[in-house]
């Protein structure tokens, strides 16, 4: 019996559908046990075959990319009544991804092109060709339809997308399911941690770093401690610090606030006390970029709602 | 606890007048009563009382409660009351909070918007009791044996105290005989006692105390465990002296070739190889200072040994390491003179009569170099105008130490006075900041040495000071009268700032104590819990916490003794449960907990461990936690975001 | 806006912050109602998770109350939160949140009218600035 399967690409690079290459040899193995009923990317289907499709005869879809558009949001409100078990294949389906970073202005397009902006069609065009409906917000796929498991990652690392594959032909997912370790990525990393104590912060490029020892003790903001592990600390053996992409360990709650409370805990300018507290502000003030940072791909599921509240001053001023 | 439904108690107090005459007490249990999880709601004239908390009981029996809430005065007030009193009704008394309303409502806000507040402060309450667990206090036993550091006056004292509270001691010290500073001193201010003869019977009684194991020339290798429960590593030097056998003969030193500056007396006499380092020494016997001696690696000289009758010496002594379980420990590694080499205004300790306060000392003292004759360093001359410097490195945050080293302005008082004793027709010069005679009896003192004594105190800072053909030139200025003042004199005793003993920081490291940023030990609390060590049952005593006067050393020391022998004697040590504890499956061992930590709590391994007779339960760590795997008993933030979500949803006053 | 009653969640220190209200109430000092205390251990516990929290879920500023410098109960966590706080205020401006709304505020056991007083500053404050949210404090 083969699985029915669906993938679909929403607010994205594209990068998630590529990822499927990387199972290698694996793929062909998972491809024969595999029926894919919808897969723009990959076999000509069009949003007329998926609309002829019965309620719930997709066993499996994977929606990767943030939801950006009224025809994003469509999309996934027919997958998702088509699908069985519906995951966010991802980080943007997961959890915005750099795409909702964009939820930091006030809409979007009104924000780049002016308050009177509309989306027309070009002239002497034809009316489909008008630039998309954008939405308000971008928003993560949990947020418009109910998602069953979440296969993490920007793309999703190889091992977690064989694993979920591998579960899924086994019918062996559970709802809520997450793709990933439950504990953070430090419990993957090689690298030694010392001193535990930051005494300036830099961005990667700003220091020599030393490829053995924890970023954190070089002072270079690294999102390992609070993301889950299940990537083997790719980024971190390859010399980059963690940014997150898998998302915020299970207890972890908003991954941007509870990596800053980390931070600024592990900050040092000598010994505590009120003498050191100009030094401290020095340093923490080498933090350029807190949002871009802390938030690189969960600002839309965590930070957003809060951004929105001067926003919704802003309109209630207007 | 079994997963049923929770069963919440909410009792409000009218405390009198004082909450019901203001807050609508009535309504606000009526709207609690309302509030998902309450099964039972209710208000009394006064729950503090035996029918209040007879009610509380009733209650928790009748309606199967899960949690009480009493909402009353502040929780300092009563909170152990009403945990009691839900204990004895079969609850964990774990499971009661108090609301506060009457400190933090009734008697600051007046009118309908304090009834509110009350009824939000109860909501956000009855929500804590819902997340809490029920808690047993930790249990940890007690060895019942303490380890002190430093053989000065300080660890002798508090040696003596817990030996004498009957429980043993083991007395580590570095050097070859117990005694400390107070050993080197010629007579104590204000009484002018021989320093010696009121310390040798202490050094005496600590040595044949039977609960007293004491272990010179050894030092503190490795600390590990906590509170009840260390385990020490001692390394015990090897004196290649068997003291058993040793009989004071002296005749080894006679023949020793080897001669060095002698430490006991600051290097201004020289001493063999192998020394005791004063007659009084404890223990007593001689000890042979493998560094200098010519005999033990290689084998060339034996002189001592051929001379020895009793057959006491013996090179093949080895070091040994001594392995200790104590319950408690006591810290008094004891200060150091701030180096006059670091004075470059005063010569940088090249100039010959340019001497230290402790080197005084030894000159003022009948067993020191000069038999107790003032003699300077240079020449043996007698010194006919000694000047005295105070605050020679201290107060001073721009060259040297920011601190008052304290204990200067009264021994130089005394050094100039038992100059003036010992060199009647001598000048004796101080110059000073001002003066800090805040002890019993020491303002007399002073007034003493300035007046009947006829010495000079002058007012101002010393610029300079160097040699000039057999004279040392003091350049000062006198602040009260404006006027450069230049005193050729024989002989300068500078009052060195207190620093505290070498080593100070390494042992604190392996203790996981703290140090303050100038090196001393750190208390727990500077005004409440000065005799403590942030980590529990480790002590301060004396002036490695700080400079501090043989009186003040003695208390603290036996103050540091009762805290130990209060430790000791517990038949268990009781913690707190509300603790920080790790969701070991949730946690990677990233460390970030381990530096939040004040009181050595947290170790990591692969996962981090708390240690929860330590952890005093601040919750700095689980702030800092980024994975939520630190958590807090009973303050989950689960908890508190549902108190938070509590205090703000519109409030159900019921109408 | 007159109306305007600005919700305030005060995170207040057991050891200082919590017992200077204390003291406000034995000395019946009297100030404005809006802020509902969580009393907690140290403020050091207080995570930004929890002020966040506080913000979304309707209130317009968040207190903390710790212990003066150099007499945190615990030494040290007063340091950590007041960090913590800095890098929150940050973090808030550049989401468009006046980082006024959030206040840490060093009230001591002994000083329950700097507390009273300390509470109306912010009320003060949280009126200039007025509501977080768009329904906020309007009865």
């Amino acid at each position: 019996m083969k699985v029915n399967l669906a993938v679909y690409w929403t607010g994205g690079c594209g990068g998630c559908d590529v990822s499927f290459l990387e199972l290698g040899p694996n793929l062909l193995g998972v491809l024969s046990r595999v029926e894919i009923v919808f897969w723009p990317a990959l076999v000509d289907t069009k949003r007329e075959d998926l609309e002829r499709l019965p309620p719930r005869s997709i066993d499996f879809a994977l929606v990767n990319g943030v939801i950006r558009t009224a025809e994003n949001r469509e999309m996934a409100e027919l997958l998702r009544e088509k699908t069985k078990f519906l995951g966010a294949y991802g980080a943007c389906a997961h959890l915005g991804g750099i795409p909702g970073l964009a939820n930091q202005a006030h809409g979007i397009l009104e924000s780049v092109f002016g308050p009177n902006f509309r989306p027309a069609p070009p002239i002497e065009g034809y009316p489909e060709d008008a630039p998309a409906q954008v939405l308000f917000e971008a928003l993560p796929l949990e947020d418009v339809v109910s998602v069953d498991f979440v296969v993490p990652g920007c793309p999703p690392p190889a091992g977690l997308v064989a694993r979920f594959f591998q579960a899924a032909l086994e019918g062996q997912i559970s709802l809520g399911q997450v793709f990933a370790e439950e504990k953070a990525l430090c419990e993957e990393c090689p690298r030694k941690r010392e001193e535990r104590r930051i005494t300036r912060v830099a961005r990667p490029h700003e220091v020599l770093l030393d490829g053995e020892k924890c970023f954190l003790d070089q002072g270079v903001v690294c999102m390992g401690p609070v993301t889950r592990a299940g990537c083997g600390a790719a980024c971190p053996k390859a010399g980059m610090p963690c940014t997150g992409c898998l998302g915020p360990t299970p207890k972890a709650g908003d991954p941007g606030l509870a990596m800053l409370s980390a931070l600024a805990s592990l900050v040092r300018a000598g010994e505590e006390g009120e003498a050191a507290f100009p030094e401290e502000d020095k340093i923490l003030d080498g933090f350029v970029d807190p949002i871009g940072t802390l938030y690189k791909y969960a600002f839309a599921k965590y930070a957003r709602s809060l951004a929105q509240l001067t926003k919704r001053r802003e309109g209630m001023r207007a | 606890m079994p997963e049923t439904r929770p069963r919440i108690g909410v009792f409000v107090c009218h405390c009198g007048k004082n909450i019901a005459g203001t807050v609508d007490v009535a309504r606000v249990a009526e709207s609690v009563s309302r509030f998902p999880g309450v099964v039972y709601a209710t208000h009394y004239e006064y729950m503090c009382s035996d029918p209040g908390q007879a009610l509380v009981q009733r209650a928790i029996k009748e309606h199967r409660l899960t949690g009480v809430v009493v909402a009353a005065c502040s929780p300092t007030m009563h909170e152990e009351t009403f945990r009691r009193a839900a204990e004895e009704a079969g609850l964990n008394p774990y499971l009661v909070e108090i609301a506060n309303i009457r400190e933090q409502v009734s008697w600051v806000h007046t009118g309908f918007p304090a009834t509110e507040k009350a009824i939000r402060v109860a909501r956000t309450v009855v929500e804590k009791v819902q997340g809490n667990r029920p808690l047993r206090p930790a249990e940890v036993g007690v060895v019942r044996r303490a380890l002190v550091v430093g053989g000065g006056i300080s660890g002798i004292q508090a040696a003596l105290d817990i030996a004498n509270a009957g429980f043993e001691v083991i007395l580590v010290e570095k050097s070859p005989s117990i005694g400390g500073h107070m050993a080197q001193l010629s007579e104590t201010f204000p009484t002018l006692d021989c320093s010696q003869c009121i310390l040798t019977p202490k050094m005496v009684e600590a040595a044949r105390h039977p609960r007293i194991r004491l272990l010179a020339y050894s030092e503190v290798e490795e600390v590990s465990g906590f509170v009840g429960n260390y385990r020490v590593r001692i390394r015990k030097k090897p004196t290649y002296v068997d003291p058993a056998k040793c009989n004071l003969c002296g005749e080894c030193e006679k023949v020793c070739p080897v001669r060095v500056p002698n430490e006991f007396d600051r290097g201004l006499s020289t001493r063999a190889a192998i020394h005791i380092p004063f007659p009084q020494a404890i223990p007593s016997t001689y000890t042979l200072d493998a560094q200098n001696c010519l005999g033990i690696v290689p084998l060339r000289c034996g002189k001592c040994v051929e001379v020895c009758a009793p057959k006491a010496i013996d090179f093949d002594m080895r070091e040994e390491i001594l392995e200790e379980e104590v319950g408690a420990i006591v810290l008094a590694t004891g200060y150091e003179l701030y180096p006059k080499e670091a004075m470059a205004e005063y010569g940088y300790g090249t100039v010959p009569d340019v001497i230290d306060g402790l080197e005084f000392e030894r000159l003022l003292s009948a067993s020191g170099p000069t038999r107790g004759e003032i003699r300077r360093p240079s020449d043996g001359k007698v010194p006919k105008e000694v000047v005295f410097i105070q605050c020679s490195g201290s107060r001073d945050p721009e060259h040297h130490k920011p601190y008052c080293s304290k204990i200067c302005c009264m021994y130089t008082a005394k050094h100039a006075l038992l100059y003036r004793h010992a060199v009647p027709d001598g000048q004796a010069y101080v110059f000073y900041i001002d003066i800090r005679a805040g002890g019993k009896d020491y303002e007399e003192f002073v007034n003493r040495a300035m007046q009947e004594e006829r010495i000079l105190y002058i007012r101002g800072k010393v610029a300079k000071v160097f040699r000039e053909g057999e004279k040392v030139v003091v350049w000062g200025a006198d602040t009260l009268t404006g006027k450069r003042v230049e005193v050729r004199a024989d002989l300068v005793v500078l009052a060195q700032a207190v620093i505290p003993s070498p080593g100070t920081e390494e042992l604190a490291r392996k203790l996981r104590v703290a140090c303050g940023g100038e090196g001393f030990l750190r208390e727990a609390h500077p005004k409440l819990r000065p005799l403590e060590a942030l980590t529990a049952g480790i002590f301060l005593a004396g002036a490695a916490q700080g400079p501090k006067d043989i009186p003040e050393s003695v208390a603290q020391a036996s103050g540091a003794a009762a805290k130990a022998v209060a430790i000791l004697s517990a038949p268990k040590l009781e913690h707190a449960p509300e603790v920080a504890e790790v969701q070991e499956e949730l946690c990677s061992g990233c460390g970030i907990c381990v530096p939040q930590c004040p009181y050595g709590a947290i170790t990591v391994d692969e996962v981090a461990h708390v240690n929860e007779i330590l952890c005093e339960g601040c919750g700095t760590c689980v702030a800092a936690c980024p994975s939520g795997a630190m958590t807090f008993r009973n303050v989950e933030d689960e908890q508190i975001l549902r108190m938070v979500r509590a205090a703000l949803e519109a409030a159900d006053v019921g109408v | 806006m007159s109306g305007f009653e600005p919700r305030i969640v005060a995170f207040l220190c057991r050891w200082c912050a919590a017992a200077g209200a204390d003291l406000a109430g034995t000395s019946r000092l009297q100030y404005p109602p809006n802020a509902i205390p969580i009393r907690v251990n140290c403020s050091g516990r207080v995570e930004p998770q929890w002020v966040v929290e506080a913000l979304k879920a309707g209130a317009d500023g968040v207190l903390i109350g710790g212990c003066h410098p150099g007499d945190c109960h615990y030494v040290v966590g007063n340091y950590k939160t007041r960090r913590r706080i800095y890098l929150l205020h940050k973090l808030l401006a550049d989401m468009g949140i006046e980082p006024e709304r959030v206040r840490l505020a060093w009230v001591s056991a002994t000083e329950g009218a700097r507390f009273a007083q300390g509470m109306r500053e912010f009320l003060a404050e949280l009126k200039r600035l007025g509501p977080l949210h768009e329904n906020g404090g309007e009865k």
